[in-house]
């Protein structure tokens, strides 16, 4: 049977879409399949790993036959499609138990499970707080915070991002247990205050798939889960079930000494001086005085990097030790001009803003080197 | 039919009970009371057997033969030729709580014999059929006496050399459900063998022999320690062992211990003496497996025989019925010592068979002439007993001197072997340092691990040194060089501290959180900052930065629970080793590399001057010297 005869990327797209929550190596093979699924006009595909369920479409004009579903090897469909010449015009055809691709003169077989065995779970309807945003807007916000989740956390809630509607505010906070990043967006319309705690899967595929551009976004929390609508996609993911650590404690405020520092400046001079840094420890000091801040990083084998830049400061003396990972991250991941650093004292977390912007905050733990 | 099987059950125990409700306390005869503490102390053959070498060990014997007849149950016999027992005596010495060994609480606490509760005899005596025959060498011929359930005969005379000879027959004839218990011949056997082992490990300057079923097993002839643990546990654990010798204040270790190389799959070879006396302490196994950790290959067991010697009053050996558990004054030290010597002599280890250093020496080991000592129940002893020197490490003529009945250790004659023989003591270099320097002075031109040959199918090094042909494997070798590469970086680093931003918080009994509490100076020494957080709860607020990912709260549990029972833990150090060992096999050069000789002779010369180059960090050897002259018997040359 005839399912769909197409150009390659009017299928590959899609694929594509779909494919990056497929997990390679699984011990259910129907999850390292797409459900391929044809209503009227409308093809689609669906991927998921239990946990996370992606749906997008391809349009196609005619109707070739009547409607159909079929799951295949995600990866090895996206495999064959890009490895084709552009433009060539795919065919795929089913048997009972194969699909067939064809294109100019190659033939590929695939392996095909039965639709009706695809885990497709249930959706909830009742969406207790809807959402409307600029893709780009939600891609950027997403972009400040996410490199701080944790990874593979014994606590598991951390192994995600909390995502809260409050006010005309949607905030977004991360946090691996050593450092916290904290980021808010106006909305137009007051929202009602939800909670919940994105997987880090989610945030990782949203930053993927999130366009570039002003189209928009509908983000849907409902009961367990959260679903996202874009472009032809449709997300759906459940929450992370759990705690989330009151970020409120943990971000300082009023602290009194604090610089600002062009982030480029910041950023190269701190690339610099770690290439001298422990690859284990990744220490860094950093040393204010008046008008001065000196960066010293050294390694086990008693090699050193000292690199000194001049600020306005006029604190105290400091001297304080970080990873320095934790510095270049947030560098690399802000936009702005310039940054202020905000500290305590030696044995109290940092602060790191935008001067004059209330939606960004990235606090660090020192470390005593 | 129902009612009255039901009641066939509840009638004795109704009546069992009314006993006991009604009758008054009252005192249990004495041969009962010698029972139950027989029940105790003598287990089997094998506890019965250890109990009289022990005594024959204290009468000062120079030549002790065991026979034993069905594994011990029908028959164990002791003879020694000990200073004897007098005539008078004997009568006492099956009595309970009657020993010459010591007489005040004072002795109780600074004693050196083997035993002193005065209990051995008697609570043999009262589950067996027991014959006691010793002669003192100024008397004219030996006394004997039995003793069948508690009751004695009255002393005859009979023949027998100056000195002691045991019998005990029938073990357990009184008591039939203790006998249920025994298992078979061999099994018994094997038990009473092991006891003689240990004994005779802990005395090589004493003869044994064993005897079962009328033929000899063992005869094992007074020799120097070395020759006594190859005799014992066979030639290859004496060759593939390192010795030890450590000094530090009052505490003295030494023995061998094997390379992880000859490590077992079991713990049977493991031989710990505290002042001379075998035990099997947690405390000290803890620390010996902390110090083969980083060698040893999991599930294998270390071997060793290893004496430590101390203050008699920093250990307590009155703790358990057989004192093989001891309690330590200073626990915490004694780990840390024990763990560091090991460790020590581990890290530079080189089998001791590789030198000549370790022939005999001077064989001061002669069987002493104590045969004036008196074991036997002698009121002048006491008085004796307080005059002995009591020193923290006992200089060795102490214990030649005739005079003392002591459990004595046979120190002159390892320290004759381990070349320290002057009383002090005082060098606490290692036999090891002597051996090297030796043979380095010899042949300064080829270095131990010679020089490269070539490479053997891109997997190992082939290499020739003055003895012969030395095959490294290259992985193996490089891998453990990164390693102690790694360590001794972050070792030199100061430890650093990541504190949380968000604290971890776990639950915690009671003696956790004391733990926590009462040490967090030697927490935030380890990179721990950990605090009370509520009655129930401990706070992790700190962590070492090489383990900020780790499962924080998992990690706490461990150190605390290591602090609490070993005064020290090693967990932080051996997890942050498991990351720097998968790091050094991922950095090591893998096989099929080719080689250049200048590059295999520079490792050579890394692996000579770095620690524990012997194995690779998963505890296998890392080379083999196959000599000149087994290549010669391949090639059955010069035949």
């Amino acid at each position: 049977m005839k399912l769909i005869q197409a150009e390659r990327d009017t299928l590959l797209k899609p694929l594509q879409m779909v494919t990056g929550i497929v997990e390679r190596r699984h011990t259910l093979p129907i999850l390292s399949n797409v459900l391929i699924e044809r209503k009227d006009d409308k093809i689609s595909f669906v991927a998921t790993d239990l946990e996370i369920q992606i749906a997008t479409y391809a349009e196609d004009g005619d109707t070739v036959s009547e409607g159909y579903a079929v799951t295949v090897a995600a990866k090895k469909l996206q495999d064959i499609l890009r490895a084709l010449p552009d433009k060539t015009q795919v065919t795929l055809e089913t048997d009972e138990s194969r699909l067939h691709a064809k294109a100019g003169k190659s033939r590929f077989h695939l392996q095909t499970l039965p639709a009706e065995d695809f885990p497709k779970f249930p959706v909830g309807s009742e969406p207790q707080a809807k959402i409307t945003v600029k893709q780009k807007e939600l891609k950027h916000l997403l972009s400040m915070v996410q490199y701080a989740m944790a990874q593979q956390d014994i606590r598991y809630y951390l192994n995600g991002l909390l995502l809260l509607t409050e006010d005309n505010d949607i905030k977004v906070v991360a946090t691996d247990g050593h450092r916290l990043a904290f980021a808010l967006m106006k909305l137009e319309a007051p929202q009602e205050k939800r909670e919940v705690i994105l997987p880090r899967k989610v945030v990782l595929e949203l930053a993927r798939l999130l366009n570039d551009t002003d189209e928009s976004v509908t983000v849907e929390i409902l009961q367990n889960q959260v679903r996202f609508s874009f472009s032809s996609v449709v997300l759906v993911t459940k929450v992370v079930d759990g705690k989330f650590p009151d970020y409120n404690r943990v971000i300082p405020a009023g602290y009194q000494k604090h610089f600002d520092i062009n982030r480029q400046l910041l950023l190269q001079t701190l690339q610099r001086a770690s290439i001298l840094s422990n690859e284990k420890f990744r220490g860094v000091r950093l040393i204010l005085t008046t008008d001065n801040l000196r960066i010293v990083c050294n390694n086990s084998e008693q090699e050193e990097a000292e690199e000194e830049l001049e600020l306005h400061y006029d604190g105290e003396a400091l001297d304080i030790g970080f990873n320095i990972s934790y510095l270049l991250d947030v560098l690399n991941h802000l936009s702005g001009e310039t940054v202020r650093c905000a500290f305590g004292d030696a044995n109290s977390s940092a602060l790191i803003t935008i001067p004059g912007n209330d939606d960004f905050k990235y606090v660090v733990m020192p470390m005593r080197i | 039919m129902a009612i009255g099987a039901t009641q066939g059950v509840i009638m004795p125990l109704r009546a069992l009970l009314e006993k006991c409700l009604m009758n008054a306390i009252k005192l249990l005869p004495d041969l009962l009371i010698s029972q139950i503490a027989a029940g105790e102390v003598v287990e089997r053959p094998a506890s019965a057997l250890k109990e009289m070498l022990e005594n024959s060990v204290d009468a000062g014997a120079a030549d002790i033969t065991v026979q034993l007849v069905q594994g011990g149950i029908k028959l164990i016999r002791v003879m020694d030729n000990g200073t004897g027992i007098s005539k008078e005596d004997i009568p006492l010495a099956l009595a309970r709580h009657a020993t010459s060994k010591i007489s005040t609480l004072e002795d109780l606490q600074q004693v050196v014999s083997l035993g002193f509760r005065g209990e051995a005899l008697a609570s043999i005596a009262a589950v067996s059929r027991l014959t006691l025959a010793s002669r003192r060498a100024e008397q004219k011929h030996a006394w004997k006496v039995q003793a069948e359930s508690g009751r004695l005969s009255p002393p005859e005379p009979v023949a027998l050399a100056s000195g002691t000879t045991v019998e005990m027959h029938d073990l357990y004839f009184n008591t039939p459900a203790r006998r249920k218990f025994l298992k078979t011949e061999a099994t018994e056997f094997s038990y009473c063998e092991e006891t003689f082992k240990r004994i005779a490990l802990s005395r090589p300057d004493i003869g044994f022999t064993l005897q079962h079923n009328g033929t000899v097993r063992r005869h094992l002839r007074a020799a120097d320690p070395r020759s006594r643990i190859a005799a014992v546990l066979g030639d290859e654990f004496s060759q593939t062992s390192v010795l030890i010798d450590e000094q530090a204040a009052d505490l003295r270790l030494w023995g061998s211990a094997a390379l992880p190389a000859y490590s077992r799959a079991s713990r049977d070879a493991q031989y710990f003496f505290v002042n001379g006396r075998f035990v099997r302490d947690k405390l000290i196994t803890h620390a010996l497996r902390e110090a083969y950790r980083d060698v040893l290959h999991l599930d294998r067991y270390p071997a060793f025989v290893l004496f430590l010697e101390m203050k008699a009053e920093s250990v307590d050996a009155n703790v358990h019925p057989t004192k093989i558990e001891v309690r330590f004054r200073d626990p915490r030290a004694l780990h840390q010592f024990v763990f560091h010597a090991i460790d020590k002599a581990l890290a530079t280890g080189q089998p001791a068979s590789r030198g000549s250093v370790l022939a005999t020496g001077d064989q001061e080991h002669k069987p002493n002439d104590r045969g004036n000592t008196d074991m036997a129940i002698n009121e002048k002893a006491g008085a004796e007993f307080s005059g002995y020197p009591r020193q923290g490490v006992m200089s060795l003529k102490s214990y030649i001197s005739p005079e003392p009945p002591a459990a004595a250790q046979p120190q002159a004659f390892y320290s004759a072997l381990f070349g320290v023989e002057d009383d002090g003591l005082k060098s606490a270099q290692t036999v090891l340092d002597i051996h090297t320097a030796g043979t380095r002075a010899k042949e300064p031109e080829v270095p131990p691990l010679g020089f490269a040959l070539g490479q053997l199918r891109g997997i190992y090094i082939l290499s020739q040194n003055d003895r012969g042909l030395l095959i490294v494997d290259m992985h193996a070798a490089h891998e453990r060089l990164l390693y102690e590469k790694l360590k001794s970086a972050l070792d030199n680093h100061t430890l650093a501290m990541q504190p949380l931003l968000i604290p971890a918080t776990f639950y915690a009994d009671s003696l956790d959180i004391v733990t926590a509490e009462e040490n967090s100076d030697s927490l935030s020494e380890l990179g721990f900052e950990i605090s009370t957080f509520s009655p129930t709860m401990l706070v992790v607020r700190s962590v070492p930065v090489a383990l900020k990912n780790a499962d924080v709260v998992k990690l706490a549990r461990d150190v605390l629970s290591d602090i609490r029972e070993f005064g020290a833990s090693q967990a932080l150090t051996s997890r942050r080793n498991e990351l720097l060992s998968t790091m050094a096999c991922h950095g090591a050069v893998r096989a099929n590399r080719m080689l250049t000789i200048p590059e295999m002779n520079a490792l050579l010369r890394e692996m000579e001057v770095t620690e524990r180059a012997g194995q690779c960090n998963h505890g296998r050897p890392t080379w083999f010297e196959i000599s000149l002259a087994d290549l010669d018997k391949m090639f059955m040359r010069g035949k």
